[in-house]
């Protein structure tokens, strides 16, 4: 504990003094030192005179070379840091979310850089720069591991809340904002009502950065996790036409029929343009990952640098960035995922997960940071009546909705369900960035304090309390269940009667089109964007292989010999129940190498081999031979029994001795 | 209103009907109308041709099964009462149905959904979901593209994973906890929409 806190003030100190180093003008290698220089002295007064002639500087100070990455990295690390040390503290983080932790060290260390320093540039949260480089790893990671089960199925629901809900809270709390604005007392007559519009249209968006941090802990059920999440993700396309629509005829002055017409035909071109940027991103990145096979250390690369090309592409038009980054994140996967190794896989994962987490981290402290850098007007009437408007209209659209929606659904969403996704709706960094970009003038500030004023609720009071809500409402939580073979074969059976029912009754349903859609990209898609074999494999198998893969890594990563008997008894009882003769089919060519992917990957771990010395090379990925030594021994109990399964897998008739006694001979045979 | 109760009575025994599956009157008659359009010869009943005349169902890895769950071993034809029972196992599920009634569990339950299901599973009526019947299920669903290893070595684990009782075969509790974790409320549900 001390260390963590040690740390994180040495930390804090490294950022005033660089702070304090990069308000200064004129950073010369010696005139800024404050006394925390760690150079040495005498160099430190050979390069400050320079009129002197210079001996050579064995040791000397340039801080601004690197100012900027250093600014970077530290604030990185101070994020981290304070990551790690919550979890130090469990009664706090348990009862508070990490989110709100953040903003409060956010809030402290703001503090702390203009107390020593007032004009210290705090203003981390430059818009470009969270648009740009915070958010897209979140959004990437959020929609490359998006369930598209529950998403699909509830994609009506979702469109629904994001649309239709976004629009109406963006008009109330619009309009009532000018109706209170109106009223003599509160002395804001010059806000206008465009402009009113405009700041409600930016406090009514659901923020998926929120929404992720603070449901992400209360591990709820899958259906609400999916709508409220869903529609954070989708009401981008909303926000970005309202927010440019009212921007544009506040510059205007006037605005016409036609051009709310235009509004509305706009707001298709934005979301569908945005899907459509990645989904063309996302059909190249798969394409191009079916060429990979020789180079997989750069396969990860393909993936991200793809869809961030999405993401930039689509704010190159101004089209919703979020969607298209989705759009290419759910397109690229399952082929990139036919395509590209295991190790490759893993990276991605972990690469992605890692930078969407230093990304929250880092915007909800700067959040933190940039709030204590404004000066703040503050007009209590219409801070807190924001609050209100933004808490009422939130459920007065949600009920309403759900009222609605209910009539389509088959499986209804109950009051319990209502009010979680009512109160879940989180505003957060992107209401505050979009804030930021107004332009200048009196009414921003003002305008810029009741976002913020807005967030900090939402995020501490709803996102603190809704843990207890959730216990006490006693809403379904998260199904904790590791993928199941029968679970998938059931669903597959499911989805195709299903489908056969919809046929005989006529109805064109739901399964129908998925079923339409499943062929279509048997047919033709995947033929073009997997790889040769990998391309006719059904999705069962692909599923089944990977789990037999996972399996067989825990075997060899965990060296216990108990689990082995699971594997081995399905082969047994093959071989114990008579066959019927077995119909010669031609066998394709996908078994073999998959059997030899899997035996390779086997024999390499299990085997004793004296890793011959190869010519070091940047490129490969090499094993590690000091894993190999150690876990040697302990593995050749495995390998002869492992090598016996393999092979008799692939010569399932000739064994006629019941398996079990020979594994158990094998068994007893090699205990030391 | 009046139109339609006259249009009801064209249906036989839909008043029986309704009360019994729980369908709605705009239900019943949608799938009255349905049931002419597939007997086409006009019979009034449903021969196994009709459903084979249903293009999709041909094309559908397990069609001649649902079929079969339709027309019941033994019976040649399908009358209009018959069709509507099978088909009420998929209206979504009431939510106010309680266990405690002295009404027989409806047919739109979980457990009665499951049922049905795994009658298409075990076609010998058995009452267990034997290895050769899932083998056959599987190969029925996967097709050409897997070999007879594979099959054996699917099957095998899913077997394994299933059987509790390690009797060989799965039977319907085990089935039943197999799912649990799927919503089958929301998969085996489909909306009878006008």
């Amino acid at each position: 504990l001390l260390f963590y806190w040690s740390l994180g003030c040495w930390c804090v100190l490294l950022l005033l003094f660089v702070s304090v180093a990069s308000a200064g003008r004129d950073v010369d290698s010696g005139s800024n030192d404050t006394g925390r220089n760690p150079a040495p002295e005498d160099s430190h007064h050979q390069t400050n005179s320079t009129h002197h002639k210079k001996a050579f500087p064995v040791l000397s100070f340039n801080f601004d070379h690197v100012r900027k990455p250093f600014e970077i990295s530290l604030w990185i690390l101070l994020a981290l840091l304070m990551k790690l040390g919550f979890h130090i503290i469990p009664r706090v983080s348990h009862v508070v979310p990490e989110s709100c932790l953040l903003i409060v060290v956010g809030l402290l260390v703001g503090g702390i850089i203009k107390a020593f320093d007032e004009d210290a540039p705090v203003q981390m949260l430059d818009s470009k720069f969270f648009f740009l480089y915070l958010l897209p790893p979140i959004i990437l990671d959020a929609g490359y591991f998006l369930p598209m089960r529950p998403f699909t199925e509830n994609l009506g629901t979702i469109l629904v809340f994001a649309v239709v809900g976004t629009l109406w809270n963006a008009f109330f709390i619009g309009l009532t904002m000018y109706g209170v604005c109106q009223i003599e007392a509160v002395k804001l007559g010059r806000v206008d009502l465009l402009s009113c519009l405009l700041f409600g249209s930016i406090v009514s968006a659901v923020d998926p950065v929120a929404v992720l941090a603070v449901f992400e802990e209360i591990h709820i059920n899958e259906l609400l996790h999916i709508l409220v999440f869903g529609e954070s993700l989708l009401n981008d396309a909303v926000t970005v036409v309202l927010y440019h629509l009212f921007t544009e005829f506040s510059h205007k002055g006037t605005v016409t029929v036609a051009d709310a017409f235009l509004g509305v035909v706009s707001f298709f071109v934005v979301s569908l343009g945005g899907i459509l940027i990645g989904a063309i991103y996302g059909i190249i990145g798969a394409f191009t990952s079916r060429f990979t096979s020789h180079s997989r250390v750069i396969e990860p690369l393909f993936v991200f640098l793809y869809s961030y090309m999405a993401y930039l592409s689509a704010e190159v038009f101004h089209l919703s960035g979020i969607m298209s980054l989705i759009a290419c994140g759910v397109v690229m996967r399952p082929y990139v995922e036919a395509n590209i190794s295991h190790k490759s896989y893993t990276t991605i994962k972990y690469f992605l997960k890692m930078w969407s987490s230093v990304s929250e981290t880092l915007i909800f402290i700067f959040l933190g940071v940039s709030t204590v850098a404004q000066p703040h007007p503050w007009n209590w009437t219409f801070v807190v009546v924001t609050v209100v408007v933004c808490f009422v209209s939130r459920v007065l659209g949600v009920v309403s909705l759900t009222y609605i929606i209910n009539k389509f659904r088959i499986v209804k969403l109950t009051k319990k369900d209502q009010f979680i996704v009512a109160y879940g709706g989180l505003r957060g960094a992107i209401a505050f960035s979009l804030g930021f970009l107004l332009p200048d003038n009196e009414m921003k500030q003002l305008f810029l304090t009741a976002i913020i004023t807005v967030i900090f609720y939402t995020v501490f009071v709803q996102g603190m309390t809704i843990r207890p809500l959730v216990e006490l409402l006693a809403v379904k939580k998260k199904k904790e269940s590791k993928g199941s073979i029968n679970e998938e074969i059931h669903t597959q059976f499911l989805d195709h009667l299903l489908t056969g029912i919809e046929d005989i009754c006529g109805h064109y349903g739901h399964h129908h089109w998925k079923d339409k859609l499943n062929r279509f990209n048997k047919a033709y898609v995947k033929k073009w964007l997997i790889t040769g074999e990998r391309s006719t494999e059904p999705q069962l198998i692909s599923f089944y292989n990977k789990m037999e893969m996972k399996q067989a890594m825990m075997l060899v990563e965990s060296g216990s010999a108990a689990k082995l008997p699971t594997i081995m008894t399905p082969v047994s009882m093959q071989n114990i129940q008579p066959k019927e003769p077995l119909k010669r089919r031609a066998i394709p060519s996908i078994s073999k190498s998959r059997e030899q992917e899997i035996r390779k990957m086997l024999r390499g771990n299990l085997q004793k081999t004296r890793q011959r010395l190869r010519s070091y090379s940047r490129h490969d990925l090499m094993v590690d031979p000091f894993e190999e030594d150690v876990s040697e021994v302990r593995l050749r109990k495995q390998r002869v029994e492992m090598e016996r399964r393999v092979s008799s897998n692939s010569a399932a008739n000739k064994q006629s001795q019941p398996w079990i006694s020979k594994q158990q001979l094998g068994k007893d045979n090699n205990i030391p | 209103m009046g139109s339609s109760s006259s249009r009801l009575d064209r249906v036989p025994g839909a008043k029986d009907l309704m009360e019994e599956t729980g369908f709605s009157e705009t239900n019943i008659l949608c799938l009255y109308d349905r049931f002419e359009v597939l007997d086409r010869e006009e019979r009034g009943y449903l021969r196994l041709e009709d459903f084979e005349a249903i293009q999709q169902l041909a094309v559908n890895p397990i069609g001649d099964r649902i079929i079969g769950a339709f027309v019941f071993p033994g019976r040649e034809t399908l009358d209009f009462p018959s069709f509507v029972r099978v088909l009420a196992h998929f209206r979504p599920t009431d939510t106010t149905w309680s266990r405690s009634g002295s009404q027989p569990e409806p047919a739109n339950s979980r457990t009665r959904k499951l049922r049905f299901a795994f009658s298409l599973y075990d076609q010998d009526g058995d009452g267990k979901i034997s290895r050769a019947e899932l083998t056959e299920m599987l190969q029925a669903m996967l097709g050409m593209q897997v070999t007879d290893e594979q099959l054996q070595s699917i099957v095998g684990r899913a077997i394994q994973e299933a059987d509790l009782d390690r009797d060989g075969a799965i039977s319907f509790d085990e089935f039943k906890k197999s799912v649990e974790k799927v919503d089958i409320d929301h998969k085996m549900s489909t909306r009878f929409l006008r």
